[in-house]
């Protein structure tokens, strides 16, 4: 399978879905193309969204230009796309990872009386409509039993995870999945540079293995290098400068990186610390300097190796 | 460069006294009317453990438990000596010597919260949340350590110094260790 530049999220009504996708495309720093953005790209390349008033004919008008919009965004960076069929829409396309996010009609209901303040029956009548309006353009578009987790390559339910659980489950399914069909008799991972603790890893510098192993002595979940954060763009809006911190801890939705250089190089990577809180003041960061690093290994006495 | 021979004192015997009492009355009335299982994390705590538990004005019941060390050369922690007191529905009192990075505390909460305890706390001798990354809550501290290495009071360095009835630092040549202590006050010949 190449390399994901797509995940389509397919998502039931007040699923976590929408939240799931947010959180997803921070974390991977994938573009999320909601609704409102796609209606916006499809407006700026002179398309019109679609109406009220629509068929299957409409609907496959609409989604060879909805493919070459998101076939031009794939260029600059991968995408999230959320909702609108984008499990039939990309369906043969093996850049793809298609994602159902369900949930109970209980816990369902239960977040729309929270949501929107309602008693049980009203709510109850807030999910039917949705639901019903759900199915409606589903039906009309796809002409298939979009629930039919054939269609997917993973399906969640959410009474069971929060968000955060449901997207660290997300980032190991993708890590993990295998390519049957290449006969090799082992799994090839999705993301070359995903990897999950336990798997094979090409570190950078020895102290990152070093690091990784005492992580996984704690059976602390890791990735290695997951995501890159542009830190500056030129006037044409190309990424100049980007950081890649060492590893991500999904249980804790920590990033740490791990600085054991000359001081010299230890300000550059600062500086870009500090310009990755400033433009991702989400992003919970960790730097481990030389000395902590020290006191680390002499914890676990392993200083005299180093 | 850190040696191997002390350094200077970092708690006295008196402020180690002192401050233990002070926790010990502490749980002892936050556990008014219960009876918590206080777990003891071997080797270090187990100074620690005695004088504290000595303290307490409510009964209790006190167990021990060890993992495995990364320097053994295991693969992952694993539990070497299990308590063998039952944790469902019980009050829990995790004892340690020192919390920094906070991944022990986290393996053993997670091996706890598997055994379905009423509640569960984190009691420590020395808090280093300078060294912290993987977040965990600590209900009792005694002190609170800048990043410096501290040896006795159950804190060894290559299984020395846990013996020590105060708390001192390895001799740093680079004098930081002295620099920090004199921050804070601290410091001073053995």
């Amino acid at each position: 399978m190449e390399k994901v530049s797509i995940i389509t999220l397919s998502r039931e009504t007040e699923s976590l879905g929408d939240e799931i996708a947010e959180k997803l495309s921070q974390l991977l720093n994938y573009q999320l193309i909601d609704r409102d953005q796609l209606a916006q790209f499809l407006h700026e390349s002179g398309h019109d969204d679609l109406d009220e008033n629509i068929d299957r004919v409409k609907f496959l008008i609409w989604a060879k230009a909805v493919r070459e919009i998101v076939y031009k965004q794939i260029k600059k960076r991968p995408i999230i796309f959320l909702g609108r069929g984008g499990q039939t829409i990309f369906q043969n396309d093996v850049r793809t990872f298609h994602l159902l996010i369900v949930s109970s009609p209980e816990v369902r209901l239960k977040r729309i009386m929270e949501k929107y303040h309602q008693d049980e029956v009203t709510a109850s009548h807030i999910l039917s409509e949705l639901d019903r309006k759900r199915e409606k353009f589903l039906l009309e578009t796809l002409g298939a039993d979009w629930k039919n987790p054939m269609m997917y390559n993973l399906v969640l339910n959410t009474a069971y995870y929060s968000v955060d659980r449901a997207c660290h489950i997300i980032l190991e399914a993708m890590a993990n999945i295998g390519v049957p069909s290449l006969g090799k008799g082992e799994q090839q991972p999705l993301f070359p540079n995903l990897d999950f603790g336990g798997n094979r890893v090409d570190f950078v510098h020895p102290s990152e293995e070093e690091f990784a192993r005492i992580l996984d002595f704690y059976r602390i979940k890791w990735l290695y290098e997951p995501r890159t954060f542009p830190l500056e763009w030129d006037n044409e809006g190309n990424v100049i400068e980007a950081f890649s911190p060492d590893f991500y801890l999904p249980d804790f939705d920590l990033f740490i990186e791990l600085t054991t250089q000359r001081q010299k190089l230890v300000r550059k990577k600062n500086r870009k610390v500090r310009r990755l809180r400033e433009l991702y003041p989400q992003i919970k960061i960790k730097v481990i300097y030389s000395r902590d690093y020290m006191h680390l290994l002499r914890k676990f006495g392993v200083e005299d190796n180093q | 460069m850190i040696e191997s021979k002390l350094g200077e004192c970092v708690f006295t015997r008196v402020e180690i006294e002192t401050r233990v009492k002070q926790i010990s009355t502490a749980i002892s009335q936050d556990y008014v009317g219960k009876r918590p299982l206080i777990i003891s994390i071997l080797r270090g705590a187990i100074f620690f453990t005695v004088d504290l538990t000595r303290s307490l004005a409510i009964p209790f019941d006190l167990d021990f438990m060890s993992i495995s060390s990364f320097k053994t050369g295991f693969k992952k922690v694993e539990i070497e000596k299990d308590i063998t007191e039952e944790v469902a529905d019980r009050d829990v009192i995790i004892v340690e010597d020192i919390i920094d990075t906070g991944m022990t505390l986290n393996f053993l909460m997670h091996i706890m919260e598997k055994r379905f305890p009423a509640s569960i706390v984190a009691c420590t001798f020395l808090d280093c949340p300078d060294r912290r990354f993987i977040e965990v809550p600590v209900h009792y501290s005694c002190f609170e350590i800048p990043d410096i290495y501290v040896v006795g009071y159950g804190l060894d360095f290559r299984g020395d110094y846990r013996n020590l009835l105060e708390v001192y630092t390895l001799h740093d040549t680079s004098g930081r260790s002295t620099q920090i202590l004199k921050h804070m006050g601290k410091g001073g010949p053995r």
